[in-house]
């Protein structure tokens, strides 16, 4: 006899709303069933209603973690499509912004799976050590969380030459952290017993239903927008990419280990090789008709913005697509046949970020009766 | 797979082929033709859709699938006028395509034929059934 | 009332806050001030009682009851002060640990009654790591009790300790005493094996229903309980109450007996956070191996010597 448990809409594994129904038998998964739309906030017609200008602050809120990199991929389509290029200073620039903020994010998961199975202990020290990224990106962008540095035509403010010292320090510092993380997560037994063999995504399944970013890298895809379709300074800084092959969620602890290890090594060669110039271009007020499709390498994966302009200093259509969104059909194959205690740390290993997934379009006031219908969902589920 | 082989796998399937920047192609083709594209796209090991974007053009809506050709993206449009707005599932080509389709019925209110699951995605349950957000009339 | 409920539930309380200092310290930050505890329980005590609907009333509202109950039964039948109990009667281990038995089982009732899938889940893992920590625990007792030519009085073991330095000290029972530290982190439901009450599984386990001053009864139970196993250890295996004499100043034994029970919660506390918590099936396979035989070992090596 199957038995359903419900996962949120509030529960303390999930920092965002959503809700799975898992069907169990004992402690096996045998069904998983994932309702989304719990933050739907209207952006994607938020952005036909206003400027380029306006529109690039929306998009960075999309996401409180992958903010830079949102405005970074609009930023990238329109610039396509008004036919603009930003001045090489920029690019660099943009590159140890989207860099610092991959640095945030894998920390800040880093601590949020130790906390998923169980051990506070590790969750601490790494948000500890997240506290030196968050930093960095104040140092040099002026805030710790919205940092993002980008602009339309160029970069939104120049790193100074008197803060890359400190710069320097911190990175040196992060980097003797991580090094000894990797070293206690790839020999602590606990860590190894919940997360080993745990949440496995074959390569088959990952390419099938087009998984993105670590959570596709560590089960053998080899995926990587910053390689396979340079933006920014990408192009001219090599990096490695890490790929796992295991596919399960210590491969993909791995995974965003290493890159962490990778980031700090791409923004010190960012950083010497960061020509001096201007940092902005003018950008047109209205921009003629085109359409243009702008990725980047989120944190989480493949990040897209399609936008189609109209003439006007509005855009016609804005199409987004986070790599939380993309990973999703990918939980259903993880979870089956696993057990309850790993529904935490198996969710959390593709780091998924309700905000992102959930941004397409409510028009008037609907999303008060969402919350009711929350409550009555519950209720139903109850009986 | 770079722009150019790319845009000659495409050529026999689809129309207005273009080449933009260094490495993005884009291309329309129509509904006799596109499951034909994009079988010919997966055969040729190419099986990751980034996406499906659904863009009302007043008359018609283009449906556009977005595929990662390796070096390369991939812009493939179809059109489908509003009076017949119907099309058939890719999900058993691609078996992502699953969400994205979900979404694009309930925000433009494309009638996505055999698919496994069509359900509501973001919409709330009681939001009223024919009323399409990203439609242009739903605008103020 | 010493040592009734004001002296457990005190000692209790202040060995949760240190637990808590010491955790904060272990992972870099602060940690609460040491009376904490007392302030979090105080708190509950004020709060609205609520029973849910869907709950059984009668079990949800008396297993807290239960649970503290068993628990100051226990304390009664400890020596503390002496190597005379409050109570005692033939056979006291046994009495012990049965007693010990019952707070588990009222969880596990309340979980149940709880009308919660959480509840559900958090009892039936409860009840499978009960059949695993409880052998390790029962067979180390009994290596201890053994020792003493089987004699199930605890103070004629905290005597033969008194004449005989510490159980520990022998060769025969340091594996007894090492299994029954693990067995009792698994009792305490304390990482690498709170499993029953994973927070961010199974938001509370079987005690997710609860609120106010139920769940204030229940944290002063769980938190005595903290105190109370600590003790039986010390009792069986550390030493128990001993009196001294220094410096010409007489310290009576509770003294002594407090500060041995507080370095075996100190020592739980290090475990707890050094650990991630397992899955259950690895909990149960893990105590079947490794504290059972352990303890085991001593049984033989004692019965045979």
């Amino acid at each position: 006899m199957t038995f359903i448990i419900p996962i949120g809409p509030q529960h303390p594994a999930l920092e965002e709303p959503a809700h799975f129904r898992i069907e169990v038998k004992g402690e096996e998964i045998v069904g998983v069933d994932l309702r989304l739309g719990y933050n739907h906030k209207g952006i994607e017609q938020g952005l036909s209603d206003r400027s380029y200008a306006h529109g690039l602050y929306l998009s960075a809120r999309v996401c409180g973690i992958c903010n830079s990199t949102h405005s970074l991929a609009f930023t990238r389509a329109v610039e396509s499509v008004a036919g603009i290029e930003c001045p090489d200073r920029a690019r660099y620039i943009r590159v140890i912004d989207a860099e610092l903020e991959r640095i945030h994010s894998h920390l800040l998961w880093a601590g949020v799976a130790a906390h998923e199975i169980g051990f506070t202990t590790l969750f601490m020290l790494f948000w500890r050590d997240r506290e030196l990224s968050l930093d960095m990106r104040e140092l040099l962008f002026g805030q710790r969380i919205y940092a993002s540095g980008t602009y339309l035509g160029g970069a939104r403010v120049d790193i100074k030459e008197k803060d890359i010292p400190q710069l320097i320090r911190t990175l040196n510092k992060l980097e003797k952290s991580v090094k000894h993380y990797i070293d206690v997560c790839t020999s602590d037994r606990t860590i190894i017993a919940r997360c080993s063999g745990v949440g496995v995504l074959k390569k088959k399944d990952a390419r099938e239903l087009c998984a993105v970013g670590p959570t596709a890298r560590a089960s053998g895809v080899d995926f990587d927008i910053r390689r396979d379709d340079p933006y920014a300074a990408y192009g001219e800084i090599p990096f490695d990419v890490i790929v796992e092959q295991d596919g399960d969620v210590f491969a993909k602890v791995v995974v965003r280990l290493r890159e962490i290890l990778e980031s700090i090594d791409i923004i010190r060669q960012a950083i010497d090789a960061m020509p001096k110039g201007a940092i902005r271009t003018k950008f047109p007020e209205n921009v003629p008709e085109n359409e243009a499709v702008g990725r980047t390498e989120a944190p989480r994966g493949e990040l897209m913005y399609y936008v189609r302009s109209n003439g006007t200093n509005k855009p016609e259509r804005v199409r987004i697509r986070t790599p939380s969104y993309a990973n999703w059909p990918s939980v259903r194959p993880m979870l089956v046949g696993g057990t309850i205690a790993d529904i935490p740390i198996v969710v959390a290993s593709i780091d998924p970020c309700f905000s992102c997934t959930d941004r397409v379009t409510i028009i008037d006031t609907k999303t008060g009766k969402s919350r009711i219908m929350t409550k009555e969902e519950l209720r139903r589920l109850r009986k | 797979m770079n722009a150019n082989e790319v845009a000659q796998l495409i050529k026999r399937y689809a129309d207005d082929v273009k080449i933009v920047g260094a490495r993005q192609v884009f291309a329309a083709t129509d509904k006799e033709r596109y499951i034909e594209a994009l079988t010919a796209l997966v055969d040729n090991d190419l099986r990751h859709l980034t996406t499906i974007t659904g863009v009302d053009r007043g008359d018609n809506v283009d449906v556009i699938y977005h595929i990662h050709c390796g070096e390369s993206l991939l812009n493939l449009k179809l059109s489908v006028p509003k009076t017949s707005l119907e099309i058939e599932t890719v999900t058993d080509i691609f078996p992502g395509a699953t969400l994205y389709e979900r979404e694009l019925m309930e925000m433009l209110g494309v009638q996505v034929k055999g698919h496994p699951d069509p359900r509501r995605l973001f919409l709330p349950d009681d939001w009223p059934a024919g009323k399409f957000p990203l439609r242009k009339e739903a605008k103020k | 009332m010493f040592p009734g409920i004001l002296f457990a539930g005190a000692v209790g309380l202040l060995f949760a806050g240190i637990d808590r200092k010491l955790t904060g310290h272990m992972q870099n930050r602060i940690g609460p001030p040491i009376w904490q505890e007392f302030l979090d329980v105080g708190k509950l005590f004020g709060k609205e009682d609520i029973t849910p609907t869907a709950a059984n009333s009668f079990v949800f509202n008396c297993a807290p009851l239960l649970c503290f109950g068993a628990i100051m039964a226990v304390m009664l039948l400890l020596p503390i002060n002496s190597s005379q109990p409050v109570l005692t009667s033939v056979g006291d281990l046994i009495v012990i640990i049965y007693l010990l038995n019952i707070p588990a089982v009222c969880m596990m009732l309340a979980g149940y009654a709880s009308g919660c899938p959480f509840g559900t889940i958090g009892s039936s893992r409860y009840m499978v790591q009960l059949l695993g920590y409880e052998l390790a625990f029962i067979i180390a007792a009994l290596a201890a009790a053994a020792k003493v030519g089987w004699s199930l009085s605890l103070s004629s073991i905290v005597s033969y300790q008194a004449q005989n330095g510490w159980m520990v000290s022998q060769v025969a029972l340091i594996p007894a005493a090492i299994a029954i530290l693990i067995a009792a982190q698994g009792k305490l439901l304390r990482a690498p094996f709170d499993i029953p009450e994973a927070e961010s599984e199974i938001v509370h386990g079987s005690l997710t229903e609860y609120s106010g001053p139920k769940l204030g009864i229940l944290r002063i139970a769980y938190d005595i309980e903290l105190f109370v196993v600590a003790a039986v250890i010390v009792v069986l295996f550390f030493g128990g109450p001993v009196p001294h004499t220094i410096y010409g100043i007489y310290i009576p034994g509770v003294v002594g007996f407090l500060i041995k029970c507080l370095g075996i919660v100190v020592l739980s506390t290090v475990i707890r956070n050094i650990a991630a918590r397992l899955r259950i099936d690895q909990a149960l396979k893990f105590f079947w191996t490794f504290p059972t035989l352990l303890a085991a070992i001593s049984l033989f090596l004692v019965v045979v010597t």
